[in-house]
């Protein structure tokens, strides 16, 4: 696969995975609650509504901000898989993240501005390990490239089994799912009413729900680096770890910030960690 | 073809009710009526909403609240009054603090009756409320076209001094 | 060693001479100034003056091989060390013993002590005049930051003092005094890259001690006292250290010579005195246990602080490290300095996220980045050496331009706390934008830090053991820090608020000196950016591989998609302070509040039918992260292992 036809269909097929698995989410949820649930396309029908619906600007700076983290955030899986040097992507990965976190921040609302501050800890939280797995990525493989890691003959999970348990952890926190959904929550009636998302309306939140579907299938892609000797094993173990999630948002409620900083950065250097430490040790 | 009918976002708001019919409108969330079905999430957030849902009646002290709402429901929108009292004021008409049903204050779409309003009735009245949420995303639709300016509310902006 | 002795037309000799005296004259000049109109004129005039001689030295050395020179006519400079030498000891110890601070006496007098002996007691070898001065590509890349980023901020000055002296009635106008030590310090800091003797460049290095000592003492109250005296104290130190490397050397026949001294291959150095050297490169640049002196210094006037204590002077400490990385390549010395750098990168960011003054966050990220080039000299590769000068690079242009910026606001808005910066794109306009394009340049993915960063992990990745694992994990625990609070300070430039008039015309009393002097610096933000590849394949690729006898390759193996995602990120926070300039169609009234928002930005309805602000603030991570505590944390690790540095080669040696 060249690069360039790698990244378009990436930009291009990336939302529809990523809005497939959010809408299958949805009904998996709603079976775990003995409910029938949506319709599998649901979220669809939900952003083809929000793009049709009045967006309300309460601040000049917040839709270009919010059009930037949709944008950095294909852009980031675009160049994953276009074939640029790994480690360049986890930059762009977390502009994307800051861009949201600025669009958010930048309103009067309380309630924004708090989920905003919280997501802002999200980033604090998960960042390391984010550059950590990629590094340690490109240490055992020896590779700069996503082609580069799926070329190598090294399987990545056997070398890096505590970097992939620290990635279900930090990929719970990074999707914002219970406990960790300290920023922002699809449920109604908690203290931060909508959190980030507070007073983003119409296409502004539409722009929300596609970068969270790029951002779903990215997080899919990190899983593939892992198990790099056969790509739909590492999608099926992708799938596996959506559904345990699935199962751990439905039966945990909201953690403390505190928790959240605390637990990510003591998993990221405990497993990552040592992972990454005994890797350079052994001498790979 | 619209997605409002497939996506219509309520926003619950509590009046002056009894929390009668507030039980029955988180029974339609439950297994057994389970809206969701028909794409209804409840909000919580009059940004996201399309449908305000209100249980109960208008008090001296929940009329701007009421009204700040609505207000800021991105357009188009409608409001759905649920129960007696969201309709009329019901047994708390005559309340010295009450000013009556929602209608005082909002444009009301759909009146459910009933003390309680059964969740039947609620889920039927949303349904009623898709409809008329189809016709004005229809009527912003060609107005739209004609070039005429979309409906503004809110005060004047700040920012453009 | 390419080894070239200048031709007898180059120019380097007269213009080395003419970069030290120039300046020194000019600021004499101011001393004796007191109208400020013909101050303006001479600032203005010296300024431009200077940044043309530099460009002039960048243009005659060209692209070439490195060059050793001496005084015109091949004076030796021996006795002028000697008396400068005595005049600063002098100096210390009578302003010591005036203020009755003794510990920086008696570390002068020691120094004292050594200059005699080695001077009177004939223990130094006389320098080779021929080679007193080194030009090289990481001395040009230095004399143009001195050069260019100087000047402007001398400039900046002109407008910042007024409205300083102003806020500040009680300071008498020592504003003859505070240009006289900016262009002493030029003078001192141009002598100090090109020096290729050592006791040549310890004269210039104390000379830039002082003037940071003085100038942090500008308003001489008690509490500006103390700190300039703890920065005294701490470079004295350093200083010291520097002394007792040459006693080391002296005895070496061209061991003071810091061109040969850096090419002997490792195992040849005498590493005891690379680690005093370090010691004192560790020391000016406020790595951990000395990052103290650094924050001190922010009660300086802010021009200070973006000339000395970030883009500049600070930078001489790690241009010395990057100077003896070859030497410290492999050595145990190398990698101790590397964690001191590294460590205090983590802990002093990690600081950093909880602290609300802008100009603390300000130093804290500098003495970060210094950390990083730090790291980046002691694990001595091609790969981390051309890192290292390439922070040099983009952290002096857009630091000293976010210093300004922050000087410009502290003087309309009077307070350099973070949360007081609320709204600033909708009360100042421009400057937010200048900001902005600051903020861009210190971290978001398009600029060189980025690149920097980068490939700094790219380099770590490499290196073998534990010490590979350890670097990474720092990098990126600290990149991930650096992000929150970069990311904390962009949400209160980028809110937005209602404004009134008189807010609005805050913008329109600020000078056109600083205005000058900040768009430059932006645009230098974006040149240097927009330059990179220039930048890192002819001036520090070159560099970086000539240092090391490394085969040529190039370093920056940027893809075409990586430079457009570059160019779309450098135009990208710039582009949203336009946008927002020119949108009209929001309503800032419209926020949600559960229905409570009172028709007006920020303002609720509260109990009884009043209205009540919103006051929205940053989380500092309190209860999780004290600040406090990790410094003195910070302190206490890197005063170990620094302990370690110095002693270890000494034991290793005995
Ligand atoms: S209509 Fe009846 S049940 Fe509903 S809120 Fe009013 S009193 Fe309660």
């Amino acid at each position: 696969m060249s690069g360039l036809a790698g990244a378009v269909l990436f930009v291009v097929l990336a939302p529809v995975a990523g809005g497939l698995l959010v809408g299958a989410d949805r009904v998996v949820t709603a079976r775990m609650q003995g409910r029938v649930g949506p319709p599998l396309l649901q979220p669809f029908y939900d952003v083809g509504k929000l793009l049709e619906k009045e967006a309300r600007q309460v601040n000049p700076v917040a839709e270009p901000l919010l059009l930037g983290h949709l944008a950095f955030m294909a852009l980031t899986g675009a160049l994953v898989l276009g074939g640029v040097d790994l480690l360049f992507t986890v930059f762009v990965f977390a502009l994307a993240a800051l861009c949201l976190v600025l669009a958010a921040g930048s309103v009067a609302s309380p309630f924004s501005h708090a989920g905003a501050e919280r997501e802002l800890i999200v980033l604090l939280a998960t960042e390391p390990f984010f550059i950590l797995m990629l590094a340690a990525v490109c240490k055992v493989t020896g590779a700069s490239t996503f082609a580069g890691v799926l070329a190598s003959p090294v399987a990545v999970a056997e070398e890096l089994p505590g970097v992939l348990l620290a990635f279900l952890f930090v990929a719970t926190v990074k999707l914002r799912k219970s406990p960790f959904d300290i920023a922002a929550s699809h449920h109604p009636h908690q203290e931060l009413v909508s959190g980030l998302t507070s007073d983003m309306s119409g296409r502004l939140l539409a722009y929300v729900h596609l970068a969270h579907w790029y951002e779903t299938a990215l997080l899919a892609v990190f899983v593939v680096l892992f198990f790099n000797r056969s790509v739909p094993l590492g999608l099926a173990v992708f799938l596996l770890a959506y559904a345990v999630e699935i199962l751990v948002d439905n039966s945990t409620s909201r953690a403390k910030w505190e928790l959240v900083l605390r637990s990510s950065w003591a998993v990221t250097l405990l497993f990552s960690g040592g992972n990454v430490l005994a890797v350079f040790l052994l001498g790979r | 073809m619209s997605f409002f009918r497939r996506s219509p976002w309520i926003l619950h708001y509590d009046g002056s009710s009894c929390n009668g019919c507030d039980i029955e409108v988180l029974a339609c969330l439950t297994p057994l009526y389970d809206v969701e079905r028909f794409g209804v999430v409840n909000t919580g957030n009059p940004k996201h909403a399309d449908i305000l849902l209100v249980t109960g009646s208008v008090n001296e002290r929940n009329v701007e609240i009421v009204e700040n709402l609505y207000r800021q429901m991105p357009d188009p929108k409608v409001v759905v009054a649920v129960g007696a009292c969201a309709c009329s004021g019901g047994i708390f008409a005559r309340a010295y603090n009450v000013q009556g049903g929602i209608d005082r204050v909002v444009p009301v779409d759909v009146y459910v009756p009933g003390c309680a309003a059964r969740p039947e009735r609620i889920i039927d009245g949303v349904v009623q409320g898709i409809a008329a949420l189809e016709g004005k995303r229809a009527a912003m639709a060609a107005g739209r076209r004609r070039g005429a300016l979309r409906p503004q509310s809110g005060s004047q902006p700040a920012g453009a001094a | 060693m390419a080894a070239a002795t200048a031709g007898p037309g180059s120019l380097l000799p007269a213009l080395t001479v003419f970069l030290v005296a120039f300046p020194l004259l000019a600021g004499v000049v101011l001393l004796f100034t007191t109208a400020p109109s013909v101050r303006n004129v001479i600032v203005v005039g010296a300024s431009t003056v200077v940044a043309l001689a530099s460009v002039a030295a960048a243009v005659a050395f060209g692209n070439g091989a490195d060059v050793f020179y001496g005084l015109p006519g091949d004076a030796s400079p021996q006795t002028a060390i000697f008396i400068a030498e005595v005049a600063i000891a002098l100096f210390v110890i009578g302003i010591g013993l005036h203020y009755r601070r003794f510990l920086a006496p008696a570390l002068a007098l020691a120094q004292l002590a050594i200059a005699i002996w080695l001077q009177v007691g004939g223990h130094e070898p006389a320098p080779d005049p021929s080679r007193l001065f080194w030009f090289d590509r990481l001395a040009m890349v230095l004399v143009l930051i001195v050069g260019i980023i100087g000047p402007l901020i001398c400039i900046h000055a002109l407008g910042y003092m007024r409205d300083y002296q102003r806020s500040y009635p009680l300071i008498r106008g020592r504003r003859t005094a505070f240009f006289f030590l900016l262009f002493l310090f030029l003078s001192s800091m141009f002598g100090l890259v090109l020096s290729n003797d050592l006791p040549l460049m310890l004269v210039f290095w104390e000379i830039t001690t002082l003037c940071s000592f003085l100038l942090i003492g500008y308003t001489r109250t008690p509490e500006t006292i103390g700190y300039a005296f703890r920065a005294l104290n701490m470079n004295l130190l350093g200083g010291l250290g520097f002394s007792i490397a040459i006693v080391l050397l002296s005895g070496r026949p061209g061991g003071l010579d810091l061109a040969r001294l850096t090419a002997q291959p490792a195992g040849a150095v005498l590493l005891p005195a690379i680690a005093l050297l370090a010691l004192a490169g560790l020391t000016k640049s406020a790595q951990m246990p000395f990052s103290s002196w650094l924050i001190g210094a922010m009660y300086a006037p802010t021009p200070t602080s973006a000339l000395l204590h970030s883009s500049t002077m600070v930078k001489a400490g790690v241009f010395l490290l990057l100077r003896l990385a070859p030497a410290m390549a492999g050595t145990e010395v190398g990698t101790l300095v590397a964690f001191v750098g590294l460590l205090t990168f983590l802990f002093v960011s990690l600081v950093a996220v909880t602290e609300q003054n802008t100009k603390k966050v300000l130093a804290y990220s500098t003495i970060a980045n210094l950390g990083l080039i730090a790291g980046c000299a002691g694990i001595a590769t091609p790969q981390t050496v051309w890192v290292g000068v390439m922070i040099v690079v983009f952290h002096a242009v857009a630091k000293s331009l976010l210093f300004l910026v922050v000087g410009t606001l502290e003087n309309r808005l009077y307070t350099k706390d973070m949360e007081h910066f609320d709204g600033l794109l909708s009360r100042m306009r421009r400057v937010s934008i200048l900001a902005l394009t600051g903020i861009a340049g210190m971290f978001v993915a398009p600029f060189g830090i980025v690149i920097a960063k980068w490939s700094a992990i790219r380099a770590f990745i490499e290196v073998p053991g534990w010490e590979g694992a350890a670097c990474l994990l720092i990098m990126a625990f600290g990149s991930a820090l650096t992000i929150f609070y970069w990311g904390k300070m962009l949400l209160k430039v980028l809110s937005t608020r209602a404004v009134d008039p008189g807010e609005r015309a805050l913008e329109e009393r600020v000078s056109g000196f600083e205005w000058f002097s900040e768009t430059a610096h932006a645009a230098g933000v974006v040149g240097v950016a927009a330059l990179v590849g220039v930048i890192s394949e002819r001036v520090v690729g070159p560099y970086a591989l000539g240092a090391f006898h490394a085969a040529p390759r190039t370093f920056l193996d940027v893809s075409p998609a990586m430079l457009v995602v570059l160019l779309a990120s450098v135009l990208f926070l710039p582009a949203l302070g336009f946008w927002a300039w020119r949108r009209r169609d929001y309503d800032q009234a419209d926020f949600y509040a559960s229905g409570r928002q009172a028709g007006a930005d920020r303002v609720v309805g509260a109990a009884l039918g009043g209205t009540r602000e919103i006051t929205l603030r940053n989380y500092y991570l309190e209860g999780v992260v004290d600040g406090g505590l990790v410094f003195r944390v910070g302190t206490a690790v890197c005063a170990l292992v620094l302990a370690a540095m110095v002693v270890v080669p000494a034991v290793v040696r005995a």
